[in-house]
């Protein structure tokens, strides 16, 4: 077992306590010189060099207009759309996506995920990026900010982006799991909050303007310090200790080339950026690979920020939610071109055996069409992608009954594809984080394992 | 004989070691017990008591003696049981100690037969079947179909007994039910395995089979209350406590519901519990475990004090200004956390400005407060600024978060502006919480005319107003009911939409002027019910069913009892809205999240704040008066126990970021370089736009909420490196500091005295003169600047800017303390 832990001596499996040698609170605060990635490997928390995308499809894709698609079901079963032949002879995806059916050798396709909690948006964010149904006042991390937290930043870069924006109001007014929960807010993710498809894209202030020269900002900052040194009480305080944190992680920011030319799109082909889709997506996606490749460890893509007035995969056929036709208009091409480019992108510069991605949304359809010519909620059964980071590709895992309702075959927990990810990561499960009182709390549930047919 | 039931034993589990003290007494709970019919059981806990406070478990460590098993017995788990009619007396002995309880059994020759209403929907509730992920669902699973939570007694009896071809309850073969061989996974249960054929439950549903499967008889006894034992106890680290629940009927008798309960913690870095309602402490502080039992939610309070000891002279001699400082001491002292000592006069001034008004006081006012030597005079401080026109900014901002104003919600200036008017207005007259709320919830006419209507214009559909009704009223979110019953609440989908319809016969149509609404209220319409098809009767949530021919406006009758001092949320609500904005944590957190389940971390405080403000006519001024003037509001930010702050009991001033609006103010106020905010006049203050939708960077990097959704979340005070990268790069702070009439111009000349020049800095910016090392460091930096050439000047300007940067992005500037 390895116990990896901010604000105690490191307890680890031989039995030994060794004061002072990881504190890895202050892994995610930049610019401080880490107790580096070699010395977790050493203790046994993180094995490789795998980073991860994930993609937040918000809205919750429809099975049966996607991934599990079932021809001969009834036409108010089967919906619209009709299935495609991919490269890889025995899987069948939707024709929205007939750039991904290129790539079905890339990814693989779990078709039984499914969930008992409410079938709201927030419970099944929370589950599908924490594991974890929040509940008694504990809120879970975010599996990037647990990356952040156990593998610290790289190169000058904030280890966990996440693009454009956190999901926002989805109906249920709960957390959506996409924060640090009790790891503390310094693990929180770095967010964008900014539009990559707008033409004037930068990341705001992050570079300081031309009349602030180095060694102006270096006399800020020592001034600063040495105001701050007439409060010193409030360091007790982590909202205090977390404004200091994020000083840091600002300057460093500010003086880092990987930053600068990570975010700076423009340099990107413009056939490649038009490939990804000029769209908030697309070019989240890009914008992705960027920072991967220039140290950021972990990148959280929501393709939307609300179901509300906006066209998402939420179809419920009525205001404000989405008709059904969006996903051929819309939603569909939009993944369809984001994600094959992605994969594309990834394979041809060698990066997608480093490059774990997982596109998923937070429950399925009701198999059956509504009045309104929609589909609503079913956390009963739905799918969820993965590809790359050694997840073998061309598989489909599970199987569901004959109208995508319920799995029959092999059914999947959202708890077993956070678990898969950390896997894939290098992250050994029965790694324990900090949690409230100091309490360890194990990174996925005692038991939980890797879907091993991917990996 | 034994009758049908069986105990499953509690497990047991390693305990916590509690030393009998000396002066501490051992007392059976209950310490008396009726039993009503034959089979009847009920645990008994040995519990350590000194004085009035109970003090921990001993019921392991206890013997059992009855004096007439024949009456009753009881095992060494303490588990009574009756056995013929009578009075006994059953002994409990710890180390020496012993106490007694009294068991009454009477009843014993009329043989009990599990009650489909008391017994078998509480136990399908508690196994998960009629949940909303079981069978509960709306769509039923695998075509069987519970109410949710038991809420339909009638449907519930049918499908069990009726559907399926009568398999699933078998009055011939009772064992071969289907409901008794798929939890059991006899036959396959895609719900898996939900209990044992050894079970309890299990005997207690085939008990109800084998005596023919009834339905519930209308005369039956009801369930009227339940009832947590003990209610609330002090636990010290390592200990475990079993919670006990009793229902109580509406025939005044009672029964032991322990295991039928569905248990949960408030907080699990204090303590767990586990499905049997075993509690285990993980760590100091106080939480709720809330048991739920068949819709009705109870809450023991556990406290778990730190292990140091704190003097207890420190309670007696710390300051108490007024009841609060009473009910916070008496928490901290139960949870041995030592209060801060009291805020300095200049820490006070700040904050006071900061909180009540939003603005920083003046180097006048600080000097002039710190000039006066009257004993009185914080509380005179306070009352001037509640007079301040500030106030009326501030709090009209306040509330106008609340109520969703911007341009997005009202498209139309005019209607947003007279809507912001009414608020301002309410605000400046300190309209009662009440008939403010009354007064928009009833409002009519023009949009112009009475800017109240126009809350009708933002939330035009019923569910709308239904949903941001409570949430802003009674801090309470309803909006799961919509499509089913709540899964965390009492409130069903029939609750939901008899509250909608008081708002049917709500309509807008175009205003005389041309650029208002007319809101008016029809005397026809109805909400339809989406699963019924049809209206349900107007009733605001629990209140009274409303006649809905009755001529009067539906929403009056839902305002009366929204309003009313017995609605148990609606003062809490914004009690605990004033609380926080004063204390840094609501009472109840989330602010806006006041669930039963949801309790009050000092529930005694609670109450008596909610007390006070409907003695005083819900007088808002009134309520700040009270917290400012308490000693709890007045302490120190510098926690007595460094090592261990506390963030929860209001042991000290908490430490929070200046919000959005307030440090773009502060910045300007400094600076003297006020914020242009386009269409607005120059010199208006972030606090006084009326409208969320005003562009700015630096608002929406700090967190200003979007006024889309009636949520307290939409507001963020955390820092991030957004935030920090705008203040370091970004052209708010950097191009107010370098404006040509930045009160930076006046030191720039050079010919001022450089250690005057640092002071008058520190002084406007922090209320405070710099330290000998502080001004040493800046003294250093400017005297290098060399006063030659044509770039002295600029230099020199350069490095006061810097200075000001570093002072005004210190925590001492950007925090409240």
């Amino acid at each position: 077992m390895v116990r990896v832990d901010a604000r105690r001596p490191v307890h680890f499996c031989d039995g030994l306590t060794r004061r002072d040698f990881l504190h890895v609170g202050s892994l995610a605060a930049l610019g401080v010189t880490l107790p580096s990635l070699f010395q977790l490997k050493a203790a046994g928390a993180v094995k490789k060099d795998v980073n991860c995308i994930f993609l937040f499809l918000v809205g919750g894709p429809s099975q049966l207009d996607t991934f599990d698609m079932k021809p001969d079901a009834p036409a108010e079963i089967r919906g619209p759309y009709k299935p495609i032949k991919t490269n890889c002879p025995d899987i069948q995806i939707s024709e929205i996506f007939p750039n991904l059916a290129k790539h079905a050798d890339k990814f693989s396709i779990i078709r039984t995920l499914h969930h008992k909690a409410a079938g709201v948006h927030d419970t099944g964010h929370q589950m599908m990026q924490t594991g974890r149904l929040f509940q008694n006042g504990m809120e879970h991390p975010h599996a990037g900010c647990v990356v952040s937290f156990l593998r610290g930043s790289h190169d000058g870069m904030p280890p966990h982006v996440l693009m454009p924006r956190p999901i926002g109001n989805t109906g249920g007014n709960m957390p959506h799991g996409q924060n640090a929960g009790f790891l503390g807010k310094s693990h929180d993710p770095f967010i964008l909050n900014e539009e990559p498809d707008k033409p004037d894209f930068k990341v705001p202030d992050l570079l300081p303007p031309d009349y602030m020269s180095a060694v102006r900002i270096d006399r800020r900052r020592k001034l600063r310090d040495l105001v701050d040194q007439s409060v010193q009480q409030m360091e007790a305080t982590p909202d205090a200790r977390l404004l200091d944190e994020n000083f840091q992680q600002a300057y460093t920011l500010m003086s880092s080339a990987n930053a600068r030319e990570g975010f700076d799109l423009s340099s990107e082909p413009a056939v490649l950026r038009e490939a990804y889709g000029m769209n908030k997506f697309g070019q989240s996606c890009l914008l992705a690979r960027r920072l991967l490749e220039r140290g950021v460890r972990f990148a959280t893509i929501n393709m939307f920020e609300t179901v509300f007035n906006e066209i998402t995969w939420d179809i419920h056929g009525s205001a404000p939610f989405s008709p059904i036709e969006c996903y051929q208009d819309l939603v569909g091409p939009m993944l369809d071109h984001g994600l094959s480019t992605l994969l594309e992108d990834l394979s041809q510069r060698g990066m997608l055996e480093t490059t774990l991605i997982v596109a998923m949304g937070e429950f399925g359809r009701t198999p059956k069409i509504n009045p309104a010519g929609g589909r609503d909620h079913w956390p009963q059964v739905w799918s969820v992608l993965m590809a790359g980071g050694g997840i073998q590709g061309g598989r489909v895992v599970g199987k569901t009954d004959d109208i995508a309702a319920y799995p029959v075959e092999r059914p999947v927990t959202p708890a077993e594809v956070v678990a898969t990810a950390y896997h894939c990561l290098g992250i050994d499960l029965e790694t324990e984080l900090p949690g409230p009182a100091n309490r360890p709390i194990p990174i996925v549930d005692y038991g939980v394992k890797p879907i091993l047919e991917l990996v | 004989m034994r009758g049908n039931f069986v105990s499953v034993r509690l497990p047991l589990l390693l305990f916590g070691f509690v030393a009998v003290c000396p002066h501490a007494e051992v007392v059976i709970l209950p310490a008396d017990v009726v039993l009503n019919h034959q089979g009847a059981q009920h645990q008994l806990l040995v519990e350590q008591r000194t004085g009035a406070n109970w003090e921990g478990d001993l019921t392991v460590r206890a013997q059992f003696q009855s004096s007439d098993p024949q009456i009753a017995s009881v095992d060494e788990h303490g588990t009574l049981w009756a056995n013929g009619n009578g009075t006994a007396t059953i002994t409990a002995t710890v180390e020496g100690q012993s106490a007694t309880a009294t068991v009454e059994v009477k009843g014993i020759d009329a043989p009990y037969h599990a009650s489909f209403r008391n017994d078998i929907e509480p136990l399908l509730f508690r196994m998960g079947c009629s949940t909303g992920a079981c069978h509960g669902a709306a769509a039923g699973k695998n075509g069987f179909k519970l109410s949710l939570r038991g809420f339909d007694i009638e449907w519930d009896h049918k499908v069990l007994t009726r559907q399926a071809n009568g398999r699933r309850v078998s009055l011939v073969e009772p064992e071969e039910s289907l409901m008794l061989l798929k939890p059991t996974m006899q036959v396959p249960h895609e719900g898996g395995k939900r209990f044992e054929k050894d079970s309890e439950t299990y005997r207690i549903l085939l008990d109800w089979i084998q005596n023919g499967a009834p339905a519930a008889p209308e005369e039956e006894r009801r369930l009227k209350a339940i009832r947590v034992l003990p209610e609330s106890v002090t636990l010290g680290a390592g200990a475990e406590q079993q919670i006990l629940v009793q229902a109580h009927y509406t025939d005044g008798t009672y029964s032991d519901a322990t295991r039928r309960t569905k248990f949960g913690t408030t907080d699990e870095s204090v303590a767990v519990v586990d499905e049997g309602g075993k509690v285990a402490v993980k760590g100091p502080g106080a939480v709720s475990v809330t048991a739920w039992y068949s819709g009705r939610v109870a809450t023991a309070r556990l406290t778990v004090p730190r292990p140091q000891n704190v003097a207890p002279d420190v309670y007696r001699t710390a300051k108490s200004n007024n009841y609060i400082d009473e009910l916070v001491l008496r928490q901290l002292r139960r949870l041995q956390i030592a209060p801060a000592g009291e805020a300095t006069d200049r820490e006070f001034i700040r904050r006071a400005y900061l909180d009540a008004i939003g603005i920083l006081p003046t180097l006048e006012e600080t000097t002039a407060f710190l000039a006066d030597s009257a004993p009185a005079k914080r509380a005179k401080l306070i009352d001037q600024l509640l007079e301040r026109p500030e106030y009326t900014d501030y709090w009209a901002y306040k509330w106008s978060d609340l109520l969703l104003l911007s341009s997005k919600n009202i498209p139309r200036r005019e209607e947003l502006s007279a809507f912001y008017r009414y608020i301002r207005e309410s605000v400046a007259q300190n309209k009662p919480w009440d008939q403010f709320v009354r007064e928009i919830l009833t409002a009519t006419g023009s949009t112009l005319e009475n800017g109240a209507a126009n809350y009708f214009v933002m939330h035009k559909e019923t569910v709308d107003l239904t949903e941001t009704t409570s949430q802003a009223f009674l801090g309470m979110s309803i909006t799961c009911a919509r499509c089913h019953n709540h899964p965390l609440e009492k409130w069903t989908q029939d609750d939901y939409f008899g509250m909608a319809n008081l708002f049917a016969r709500v309509k807008l149509k175009n205003g005389r002027r041309g650029n208002d609404t007319e809101v008016l209220v029809d005397d026809f319409g109805d909400v339809i019910h989406p699963r019924l098809g049809k209206p349900v009767p107007p009733r605001p949530l629990d209140g009274e069913t409303m006649e809905p021919n009755a001529p009067e406006d539906r929403r009056e009758h839902l305002a009366r009892w929204l309003t009313a001092p017995e609605n148990p949320y609606f003062t809490r609500a914004v009690v605990n809205r004033v609380w926080r904005n004063f204390m840094g944590r609501g009472l109840v957190e989330p602010e806006d999240d006041l669930r039963l389940t949801n309790p009050a971390l000092n529930e005694e405080l609670m109450q008596a704040l909610c007390d006070d403000l409907v003695e005083h006519q819900y007088d808002l001024k009134h309520l700040i008066r009270r917290i400012m003037n308490s000693a709890t509001y007045q302490r120190s930010s510098r926690p007595a126990d460094t090592a261990a702050p506390d963030d929860k009991h209001y042991s000290q001033y908490l430490v929070r970021r200046l919000s959005a609006e307030v440090l773009l103010d502060a910045y300007s106020q400094v600076t003297g370089v006020p914020t242009e905010f386009a269409g607005y006049p120059a010199g208006f203050r972030a606090l006084q736009l009326p409208d969320s939708q005003i562009g700015s960077y630096f608002l929406s990097a700090f967190g200003r909420p979007a006024r889309i959704q009636t949520c307290s979340c939409e507001r963020t005070d955390d820092s991030n490196v957004a935030q920090t990268l705008h203040v370091a790069n970004g052209d708010t702070l950097n191009g107010k500091l370098r404006h040509e009439k930045s009160f930076l111009a006046q030191f720039a000349e050079g010919d001022s005295n450089d250690d005057a020049v640092v002071e008058t800095l520190f002084v406007r910016a922090v209320a405070r003169p710099p330290s000998p090392a502080e001004t040493q460091a800046v003294v250093t930096v400017l005297t290098a600047i060399p006063r030659e050439g044509d770039t002295w000047k600029a230099d020199r300007r350069q490095a006061l800017e810097d200075l000001a940067w570093a002072v005004l992005t210190g925590k001492e500037f950007i925090f409240n303390h």
